[in-house]
């Protein structure tokens, strides 16, 4: 049987964080991530005089870019893309020698001391592999992150891509980001 | 694939990478997952009910291995919404603390020195007993105290006190939101759920639900106020984030939201805008409010709230022509001022009066399911009369929850009789309660101070004796009827054995009851009070349902409108919707809202407001390392205007004082309050060495809050407090 190809992918939808934490933190227990390191995190932007105010909240993670310069620069192959586009570190493979970290501009590896190997989000691929959402989009409370196959016309992330406007950050280093931010 | 690997494992030989490296990198994952914990086969999936707010969310916790991994929301609970916050999802941590309790504590240096011994359960039960039953021969079982907040297992303790002879029960709401509770019941004889999925347009005062998480009211908020389905109009002096996500921000003067709802009430009679209807059919004294009302102009209330009376008359209309899908959203908040219980009662009598009563997208009374209880063998009423003379004092409030500051007062007074003993269940009451020095003083008056907790609040850090409580995914808890637009029932059963030597609370109270010869009162299992509960429930095999899904929701929609039919009966005096409430009059209150204009600091100090993140829950947690990340001390907000004229640069630390205490703070110079007031979190230095996160880091609001109470509920008043800050 002819598997259909898939790209997963991330909407978000950030005016409905509302900085609560919850994705931080489940993706901290669903990974077992290091106290003082992060996989996902959310940005905050406070503008203006009081009592013009405004504060934006924007979650973040690896971009699961198409042409991942992380990948370009690893030296064991360590980090790979899968079929679906999930970006991944081979542990095994890893070095530990954090060129990718540089590589990232999202910031989105650390190093991970235990293991000496660079550990990343990885889209909870285990949970999406046993067809469970990743962690941080099934625990949020306004359900920000909208998870899907791009290739799939009927998902609710296609229709979203189809009819909202929206923005990818630093689409010029030419990495082809996968986190699509809703406006 | 294949050819893959060799081809990496080529590369590293060429590199020269030295087989030692290479080794360190075959560490799999799993290894290092599972190092210094218990290795087993045990892998299960438990739902349960979370216990880290009283929200009740169900969860369905993962165990690999005989650890709790992963706590995943549990989407058939019709309330939590499919979600688990930051607080639910660091549960874990709770469990697999080191700072936990691990074994009962006999204290052995002086009061909250922190020197301890190790004791056994029994030591520990017979010290307890042999104590309070020295307190109880020389001054009568009501001179002790039976101090608890809520939670599943709260019953057994409120029963052991009871069984004990005491009427001293004291409860949280006084802390909390008495004052709401009261002023609903007053006007509809009943508390309300808000149904935020449908209403088209809510006000908020200072209620900042995005950050102070309440299901299901935070998530429906966000939906329609982000679907653009709802339009939110939202009174802070702080720019919370509700502020930010709401359509319009007020950063009202502290203290007058009365007068903004005062004059609503006068724009809506004035011009008519009033559900004729409803007003005529389901209240009485209209004609009263009407009059009453005349005198709270918009350019009136302009004066007062700073808010101009051009947007005050918009509001109105808007609310109005939105309504009965129109709130004016009570939830829960701490009480403010003293007048706090006037002003709830004041956004009841608007809601009313728009006829958003019992419809969609309004209020709407609770559904409730029944639930069938384990008959236990009854005591006898406590003799004594409560030691706070709720009757005299607040004769409208409720009798079961007392009044804590009140009783605080005639503790230390020793009138109208001593209380020497002070049992303490899931509760701090020195952060929880203002003016802890007080505290502190009332806490050396006492012969004898009992604490049962998960972790060592610094009230069990004051105490004699610590019972450590197994933690809720170390439990099996009674059943919980959430009773809402959505009624559900939820359970909590064990989900791993207790890591520690700790007990459920119902076996602590039976190994108190058991020395107090109180036994018979207390004579059955954990079992056997579910199982009873369980037999009314109308849930189809409820036990089996139970332990499979962990909650039951009742099906298909809410039903709308039960009370509107022309025969319905409210629980008031009239059996009526009370806009003029001759109760009220008869116990001595006003019986139309009264505004009173607050106090205003004097010009070197500032009003200290309160409020509360999405990741602590009051004083607790932030003491759990996966939440202490976000926060690891607090500060204080202060506007740039008065930084600058006190020479208050940010980050570096200030002496905040009030009449009853200094702390020492971190500065946040912030555009984001009122340039009157400072603001500070809850839940930071404290006192207890074993929450060594937030032991001595930052400073706790309880020192330097003043002793006030809402006049009517009694509800503890905790925006009364001015503060003076300069550089430290």
């Amino acid at each position: 049987m002819a598997m259909k190809k898939k790209r997963y992918a991330l909407v978000v939808d950030s005016r409905k964080c509302i900085n609560c934490k919850a994705c931080a933190v489940a993706c901290k227990a669903e990974n077992e991530v290091p106290v003082g390191r992060f996989r996902n995190w959310i940005n905050e932007a406070r503008q203006g005089e009081y009592p013009k105010l405004r504060i934006d909240f924007e979650p973040e993670q690896c971009h699961h870019c198409e042409h991942p310069s992380c990948a370009r620069v690893c030296p064991t192959g360590a980090t790979w893309v899968r079929k679906d586009g999930i970006v991944l570190v081979d542990y095994d493979d890893c070095i530990g020698c954090r060129y990718c970290m540089v590589a990232c501009p999202y910031e989105a590896r650390y190093f991970h001391e235990e293991s000496g190997t660079v550990h990343k989000c990885t889209l909870c691929s285990h949970r999406i592999d046993g067809g469970e959402l990743p962690a941080c989009v099934a625990t949020c409370p306004s359900k920000v992150r909208v998870f899907g196959d791009l290739e799939d016309s009927s998902s609710r992330i296609h229709e979203l891509l189809a009819t909202r406007r929206y923005r990818l950050k630093e689409p010029q280093t030419g990495n082809g980001p996968q986190l699509y931010y809703l406006l | 694939m294949g050819t893959l690997r060799m081809d990496r494992r080529l590369f590293l030989q060429a590199a020269g990478v030295t087989a030692g490296v290479a080794a360190t990198t075959q560490v799999g994952c799993l290894k290092y997952f599972r190092k210094g914990r218990t290795v087993s086969n045990d892998d299960r999936q438990v739902p349960t009910t979370c216990e880290l707010c009283p929200n009740k969310c169900s969860a369905i916790a993962v165990v690999e291995g005989g650890i709790v991994r992963k706590l995943n929301p549990n989407p058939e609970n019709p309330k939590s919404r499919d979600m688990l916050c930051a607080r639910g999802n660091a549960a874990i941590k709770q469990v697999y603390d080191p700072d936990r309790i691990k074994h009962p504590m006999i204290r052995v240096g002086a009061r909250g020195e922190g020197k301890w011994k190790k004791a056994t359960w029994d030591e520990a039960f017979d010290f307890a007993a042999q104590k309070l039953a020295a307190v109880k021969a020389k001054y009568g079982p009501e001179a002790s105290l039976w101090s608890s907040t809520e939670g599943f297992q709260e019953v057994f303790f409120k029963n052991l006190g009871l069984a004990f002879g005491s009427p001293n029960l004291v409860r949280h709401p006084t802390l909390c939101l008495a004052s709401v509770n009261l002023a609903y019941s007053a006007t509809f004889g009943t508390v309300p759920s808000f149904d935020l999925l449908n209403s088209k347009y809510v006000i908020m005062s200072g209620a900042n639900r995005f950050e102070s998480i309440i299901t299901p009211d935070t998530m429906d908020l966000i939906g329609g106020v982000m679907e653009r389905k709802a339009k939110l109009v939202y009174l802070d002096p702080r720019f919370t984030v509700t502020a930010a996500k709401a359509d319009e921000w007020y950063p009202i003067k502290p203290g007058t939201d009365l007068a903004f709802i005062l004059a609503m009430l006068h724009v809506i009679i004035k011009e008519n805008r009033h559900s004729h209807e409803f007003v005529a059919a389901s209240t009485i004294g209209f004609d009263l409010l009407t009059e009453h009302v005349k005198q709270y102009t918009p350019e009136w209330a302009e004066q007062e709230t700073e808010i101009p009376a051009k947007d005050i008359i918009r509001i109105a209309r808007e609310f109005s022509d939105a309504a009965p899908r129109a709130v004016y959203y009570a939830g829960r908040r701490s009480s403010w001022y003293q007048n706090d219980f006037q002003m709830r009662r004041a956004q009841a009598i608007l809601n009313a009066i728009v006829g958003n009563w019992d419809q969609q997208g309004g209020m709407v009374p609770n559904a409730k399911l029944p639930k069938g209880e384990f008959l236990f063998m009854p005591w006898d009423e406590p003799k004594a009369a409560r030691v706070d003379e709720i009757e005299k004092h607040f004769p409208l409030a409720a009798k079961g929850d007392g009044v804590y500051l009140k009783l605080r007062e005639n503790v230390l007074s020793g009138k109208p009789y001593p209380v020497k003993a002070w049992m303490v269940y899931k509760q701090d009451p020195m952060n929880a309660m203002p003016d802890q020095a007080k505290t502190l003083k009332m806490i050396e008056g006492m012969d004898f101070i009992g604490v049962i907790d998960v972790q060592m609040s610094d009230m069990a850090w004051y105490a004699d004796v610590v019972f450590p409580e197994s933690a809720y995914l170390e439990r099996t808890d009674p059943v919980e009827v959430m009773a809402g637009i959505w009624p559900a029932v939820v359970y909590r059963q064990q989900v791993v054995k207790p890591i520690h030597d700790t007990k459920p609370n119902l076996e602590i109270v039976q190994g108190l009851a058991k020395r107090l010869g109180l036994s018979d009162y207390f004579d059955y299992t954990i079992e056997q009070w579910v199982e009873a509960e369980f037999k009314e429930l109308p849930i189809p095999m409820a036990m089996e349902h139970m332990k499979k899904h962990g909650v039951w929701a009742a099906s298909g929609q809410p039903s709308y409108g039960k009370t509107l039919n022309p025969d319905h009966r409210f629980v008031t005096k009239t059996g009526k919707i009370e806009l003029f409430s001759e109760r009220l009059k008869e116990a001595g209150y006003d019986p139309l809202p009264v505004y009173e204009a607050p106090t205003q600091p004097p010009g070197d100090r500032f009003r200290l407001i309160l409020g509360r993140v999405g990741y602590f829950t009051h004083a607790n947690q932030s003491n759990n390392v996966w939440l202490n990340e976000f926060m690891k001390e607090n500060d204080l907000w202060i506007n740039p205007k008065p930084a600058e004229r006190l020479g208050i640069r940010h980050g570096s630390y200030v002496a905040v004082t009030s009449s009853v205490g200094t702390v020492r703070i971190k500065v946040r110079v912030t555009e984001e309050i009122r340039p009157d007031c400072v603001f500070m979190l809850h839940g930071f230095g404290k006192k207890a060495k074993m929450q060594s996160l937030v032991y001595n880091v930052g400073a706790s609001d309880a020192a330097l809050l003043e002793t006030a109470w809402d006049k009517v509920s009694g509800n503890a008043a905790f925006h009364e407090t001015f503060v003076k800050v300069a550089n430290a």
